[in-house]
C-alpha cells in the first residue's frame, strides 16, 4: 500500500523539474518553428553550456549562474554561425541535408567537450544547489526550484521579447511566411541567424541549471535532446505555454516512474513515452 | 550466354576480378592487417550500402542502425551461452532485427522527414538503457556490467569470419542492384518524391516503405552480429551508440549519398581514415563531423557526384566502354 | 523614377520574362495588365529583388538596384502588397501594420503612418486587436495594402488586389488607390480586368507570354485596335465611352 502523501514530494519534484526540461526544451522549439528544422546538435549544445559554467567555475572560481556572462555570449556566437554559415546552405541543397548537417555538428561538439574535459561525469556544485528547502513537512533540493524560477523568467522573456521588439516581431513574421516577410523589408537570412542565437542563449541558460541538477558527460546531449524533443511533441511547437506543459508532463513522468519503479528505469520510460506519443500523435499532442 | 555477354561491360569486369581477388586473398597468404581491415571494409560496406537505401532512396533518414546492429549481436552472444553456434547465432540474429523492425515501424513509420529521424534516434537509446538493465542468460561481465564474451570462438578462423562479411558484403550491393532496377524501386521514388501523391495514386506507402527498412535491418544485423563475432564480446555503451551511425552515415554520405557507387567509396575512405586516425582516435569524432559536413556543403552528391561533373572521368569511360563494345562484335 | 530595361528573368530553368522595359514615372498610376501566368508576378517580384534577371538593368531614382536583396531595395522606398496578400495569420492586425514599419526609415515615422492607414481604412483601426487571419477577404487585402503604406514607400506595386473580392470591395480598393496617389505616392498595379485597369491608370503595360506586346497612355490604348482584338468582348468604344 503507498500512503497518498508519499507522492507528493515526487509530484513537486516533477513539476519543479518540467520547468528544467521547459528550458531545454525552448530552444529547440525556437529553431523548429521558425526555421523547420529540428536541431540534433541541441542537447550538444546544452551541454557544452554546462561545461562553458564548469570551465568558468574551475579556471576562474565564479559562480555558475554568473558564468552565464561567458556561457549567453559563446552560445549566441555559435548558433548565428551555424545558422549563417551551415544551415542557411543546408536549406538549399536538399531536405536531409540540414539533418545530416546538424548530426556532424552534435558530434564535432560532442567530440570537442571530451577532448577538453574528459570523458568523465562533471557537475556544477555549489553551496546553494546542494541546500534545500522545505516546504510543509517535505525537503526539495534548492537547485531544483531554481530551475524553476529560471524557466519561468526566461520563458516570460522570450515572450515579451517577441510580442514588442521588432527584432521579436520580425523572427515571428518570417516564421509565418518567409516571402511576405521579405517584402516588408526583413533581411530574413539575418533574422535566422538571430532566431538560432537566440534560441542557443536558452540553450546556454539550461545547460547551467541543467548542470547544477545533474551530473553530465560529454555524450550526455542525445539525452537530453530526447528529452527536449519530447517536451515539444508534447506541447506543440512553437507555443512557449505548451512547451512549458510538456515539460512539466515529462518531469512527471520521470519522478512519478522512479518512485514507482527506481530511478533505473525512469529514462527508458521517457523514452518509451516518446515513442507512443509519436505513434498515436505523430505532429504533437496539444499542436495543431 | 547472350545476356551474360551483354552485361559484360568493363565496370562489371573489374568488379568480378575484384571480388576474385578478395575471395582467395586469405588462402594467399594476404597479411593479417590487411585482412582485418577489409574485414571493416566489408562490414561497414554492408551497413552502408543499406542506409543509402534507406535514406537515399527511400527518403527515410534512419538513426536506429545501431538498433539492428545491437540486437543482432547481443542475440549471437546470448545465443552462445544457451550453445547456439554463432554461425546460426548470426541468422537468427538478423532475424530477430527484422522482426524489430518491422514493430517499431509502427510507430515510427507515422512520422515522416525530420521527425521520422529524430523517432528512430530515440530505439537506440532505448535499447542501450534495456540491455544494462536486462540479462535474461548468465555470463560475464564486460564493459558498464551488462555486457556479454560471446563463447565458443576459440576454434573459429579469421578467415572464416572474412569470407562470411564478404559475402554480407555482395550481397548488400547484389540486393540494392535488384531492389533499384525492380518494381519497388519506382515505388520508393514515387514516394520520395511525394509521398502524398504516390498514396492517392494506390502506392501502399506504408508496405513499400517497410520493405527496405526490413531488408535493411536484416542485412545491417548481419553485418553486426559478424563484427561482434569477430570483437569476440558485446556490452551495451558502445553497441548502441551514434559512432555507428556516423560510420554509416559518413560512409554514404563522402561517397555519394543516393548514388550506387557511392557506399564503396565513402567506405574505402572511411576505412582508410580509421586506419590514419588510430593514433588520433581521441579525435576521430570530430575529424569525421568536419568531413561529413564539408562534403554535404561543397559536394552534396559525394566523391561519385564529383566525378561525374568531371569530363575527363566520363570520356575515358565512354572510350573503355566503346572499345569493349567493339571487340565483342569482332 | 523607375527604369526596368530588357531583362530576362528565369525560375529555376523556365524562363519568365523575355527583354521586359518598363517605365514609372514620378507620381503616375501605372497599370500592368496580362492574362494569368503572362508573367506579372514575375516582374514585380524581380523589381522587389525576390528574383534577378539574368540580362537586363533596373535603376531606381538613378541608382542601379539590379543585384539588391528585398530588404535593401523596401528601404530605398519600393514596396510590394502581395498577390494573395500575405498577411501574417497568426499575428494581430496591428502587429500585421507594424511589421510594415520594419525597415529603418520607415520606424521614424511609424505613428504618423499608421494614422495615414487608418484614415485609408477606418476599418482597420476596430479590427487592430484581431488576429489577422480573422479578418474579412477584403479588410485582409486592406491590412496588406496598410502594411505596405507602413514601409513609407515612394512606389508601390501591388499584385492583384482586386483577386476574389466582391466588385463593392474592389471599387472602394481603387478610391483608396486614388487617395494614396493623391498623397504622392506612385503607383503600379497589376490586374488581369483590362477595362478596369486602363479606366484606372494613366498609363498601362500589357504583358502577354512574358513578353510586353503594348504600352502607352489610357488614351491611346483606347485608340488601339490591338486591345480590343486581344481581349475580346470589348469594344473600345464602350471603354472609352466611361473614361
Ligand atoms: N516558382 C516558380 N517556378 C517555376 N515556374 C514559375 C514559378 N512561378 C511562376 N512560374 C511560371 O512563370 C510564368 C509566369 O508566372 P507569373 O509571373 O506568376 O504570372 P502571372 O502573375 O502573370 O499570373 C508562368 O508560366 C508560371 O508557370
Ligand atoms: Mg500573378
Amino acid at each position: 500500500m503507498t500512503d497518498v502523501g508519499t507522492l507528493v514530494s515526487p509530484i513537486i519534484m516533477g513539476i519543479l523539474l518540467g520547468g528544467l526540461y521547459a528550458l531545454i526544451a525552448l530552444g529547440l522549439s525556437m529553431v523548429f518553428g521558425v526555421m523547420r528544422l529540428i536541431n540534433l546538435a541541441h542537447g550538444d549544445l546544452v551541454i557544452l553550456g554546462s561545461y562553458i559554467a564548469f570551465a568558468c567555475m574551475t579556471y576562474l572560481g565564479m559562480d555558475p549562474i554568473l558564468s552565464l556572462v561567458i556561457a549567453i555570449p559563446v552560445l549566441f556566437g555559435i548558433g548565428f554561425f551555424i545558422q549563417q554559415f551551415l544551415m542557411s546552405r543546408a536549406f538549399a541543397i536538399s531536405a536531409e541535408a540540414p539533418l545530416i548537417i546538424a548530426f556532424g555538428i552534435a558530434l564535432i561538439i560532442q567530440n570537442t567537450n571530451q577532448i577538453m574535459w574528459t570523458p568523465l561525469s562533471r557537475g556544477l556544485t555549489t553551496a546553494y544547489s546542494l541546500s534545500s528547502f522545505h516546504l510543509g513537512s517535505y525537503q526539495f533540493p534548492l537547485s531544483y526550484l531554481l530551475n524553476f524560477i529560471a524557466a519561468v523568467v526566461v520563458m516570460l522573456a522570450l515572450r515579451e521579447f517577441l510580442r514588442r521588439t521588432y527584432l521579436g516581431k520580425a523572427i515571428t513574421a518570417a516564421s509565418q511566411d518567409r516571402r511576405a516577410a521579405q517584402l516588408m523589408g526583413i533581411n530574413t537570412k539575418m533574422i535566422y541567424g538571430f532566431a538560432f542565437a537566440i534560441a542557443m542563449i536558452c540553450a546556454a541558460i539550461a545547460g547551467i541549471f541543467l548542470g547544477m541538477t545533474f551530473p553530465f558527460t560529454p555524450t550526455s546531449g542525445i539525452q537530453f535532446l530526447i528529452i527536449a524533443f519530447g517536451v515539444v511533441i508534447i506541447g506543440g511547437l512553437g507555443s512557449i505555454f505548451g512547451t512549458f506543459l510538456g515539460g512539466i508532463i515529462l518531469g512527471l513522468v520521470q519522478t512519478l516512474t522512479g518512485f514507482f519503479f527506481g530511478p533505473a528505469t525512469q529514462m527508458l520510460f521517457i523514452y518509451v513515452i516518446v515513442l507512443v506519443i509519436l505513434a498515436i500523435r505523430p505532429k504533437g499532442l496539444l499542436g495543431r | 550466354m547472350k545476356f551474360l555477354v551483354s552485361r559484360l561491360t568493363i565496370g562489371n569486369v573489374i568488379v568480378g576480378a575484384i571480388v576474385i581477388i578478395l575471395v582467395v586473398l586469405p588462402v594467399a597468404g594476404g597479411p593479417r592487417e590487411w585482412l582485418l581491415y577489409l574485414l571493416l571494409f566489408f562490414i561497414y560496406l554492408a551497413m552502408a550500402n543499406m542506409w543509402n537505401l534507406l535514406a537515399g532512396y527511400s527518403g527515410l533518414i534512419s538513426l536506429c542502425q545501431p538498433a539492428f546492429l545491437g540486437i543482432a549481436g547481443y542475440a549471437v552472444a546470448m545465443g552462445t551461452w544457451v550453445s547456439i553456434p554463432w554461425w546460426l547465432g548470426i541468422i537468427g540474429g538478423a532475424i530477430i532485427a527484422g522482426i524489430f523492425a518491422i514493430l517499431i515501424a509502427f510507430p515510427v513509420f507515422r512520422l515522416s522527414g525530420i521527425y521520422f529521424a529524430i523517432g528512430t534516434l530515440v530505439v537506440p537509446e532505448a535499447l542501450r538503457l534495456l540491455f544494462f538493465l536486462w540479462k535474461p542468460v548468465g555470463g560475464e561481465l564486460q564493459g558498464g556490467g551488462a555486457g556479454y564474451i560471446i563463447k565458443g570462438l576459440a576454434d573459429v578462423q579469421m578467415s572464416t569470419i572474412y569470407w562470411t562479411a564478404l559475402g554480407i558484403a555482395v550481397a548488400s550491393a547484389v540486393i540494392m542492384r535488384i531492389i533499384l532496377n525492380s518494381r519497388l524501386g519506382l515505388g520508393l521514388a514515387a514516394i520520395r518524391d511525394n509521398e502524398r501523391a504516390a498514396a492517392s495514386c494506390g502506392v501502399n506507402t506504408f508496405r513499400i516503405k517497410l520493405y527496405p527498412f526490413l531488408i535493411s535491418a536484416v542485412i545491417t544485423g548481419l553485418a553486426g552480429a559478424v563484427f561482434y563475432v569477430y570483437q569476440g564480446y558485446i556490452e551495451p555503451s558502445s553497441t548502441f551508440n551514434v559512432k555507428w551511425t556516423m560510420i554509416i552515415l559518413l560512409a554514404t554520405v563522402i561517397g555519394g549519398l543516393r548514388t550506387e557507387g557511392g557506399p564503396i567509396i565513402g567506405t574505402i575512405i572511411v576505412v582508410f581514415l580509421y586506419f590514419l586516425l588510430a593514433r588520433y582516435a581521441g579525435y576521430s569524432l570530430l575529424i569525421q563531423g568536419v568531413i561529413l559536413i564539408a562534403i554535404m556543403l561543397l559536394s552534396p552528391q559525394g566523391i561519385v557526384g564529383i566525378m561525374r561533373n568531371t569530363r575527363f572521368y566520363r570520356a575515358i569511360f565512354q572510350l573503355a566502354n566503346r572499345r569493349l563494345a567493339n571487340a565483342k562484335t569482332e | 523614377m523607375l527604369k526596368v530595361r530588357d531583362i530576362d528573368v528565369f525560375h529555376e530553368t523556365f524562363q519568365a520574362l523575355w527583354n521586359v522595359s518598363l517605365d514609372v514615372r514620378k507620381g503616375e498610376m501605372l497599370a500592368l495588365i496580362g492574362a494569368n501566368t503572362s508573367g506579372k508576378s514575375t516582374l514585380l517580384d524581380t523589381i522587389s529583388g525576390l528574383l534577378h534577371p539574368t540580362k537586363g538593368s533596373i535603376e531606381f531614382e538613378g541608382k542601379d538596384i539590379t543585384k539588391l536583396d528585398p530588404y535593401q531595395i523596401v528601404e530605398l522606398g519600393i514596396t510590394q502588397v502581395p498577390e494573395g496578400r500575405g498577411i501574417f495569420p497568426e499575428m494581430t492586425a496591428l502587429d500585421n501594420l507594424v511589421i510594415g514599419s520594419y525597415s529603418r526609415q520607415a520606424r521614424a515615422k511609424r505613428e504618423q503612418n499608421l494614422k495615414k492607414v487608418y484614415e485609408h481604412f477606418p476599418i482597420l483601426e476596430g479590427r487592430k486587436k484581431q488576429t489577422a487571419k480573422t479578418l474579412s477577404g477584403g479588410e485582409q487585402q486592406m491590412l496588406s495594402i496598410g502594411r505596405g503604406l507602413m514601409a513609407d514607400p515612394k512606389l508601390m506595386l501591388l499584385d492583384e488586389m482586386s483577386l476574389g473580392l466582391a466588385p463593392i470591395i474592389v471599387n472602394e480598393l481603387f478610391k483608396a488607390l486614388r487617395e494614396i496617389r493623391e498623397t504622392g505616392i506612385t503607383i503600379l498595379f497589376v490586374e488581369q480586368n483590362v477595362r478596369r485597369s486602363i479606366q484606372e491608370a494613366d498609363r498601362a503595360y500589357i504583358l502577354e507570354n512574358g513578353r510586353v506586346t503594348l504600352s502607352g497612355t489610357s488614351a491611346e490604348l483606347c485608340e488601339e485596335e490591338q486591345v480590343k482584338k486581344a481581349y475580346f468582348g470589348i469594344t473600345t468604344a464602350e471603354i472609352c465611352e466611361e473614361k
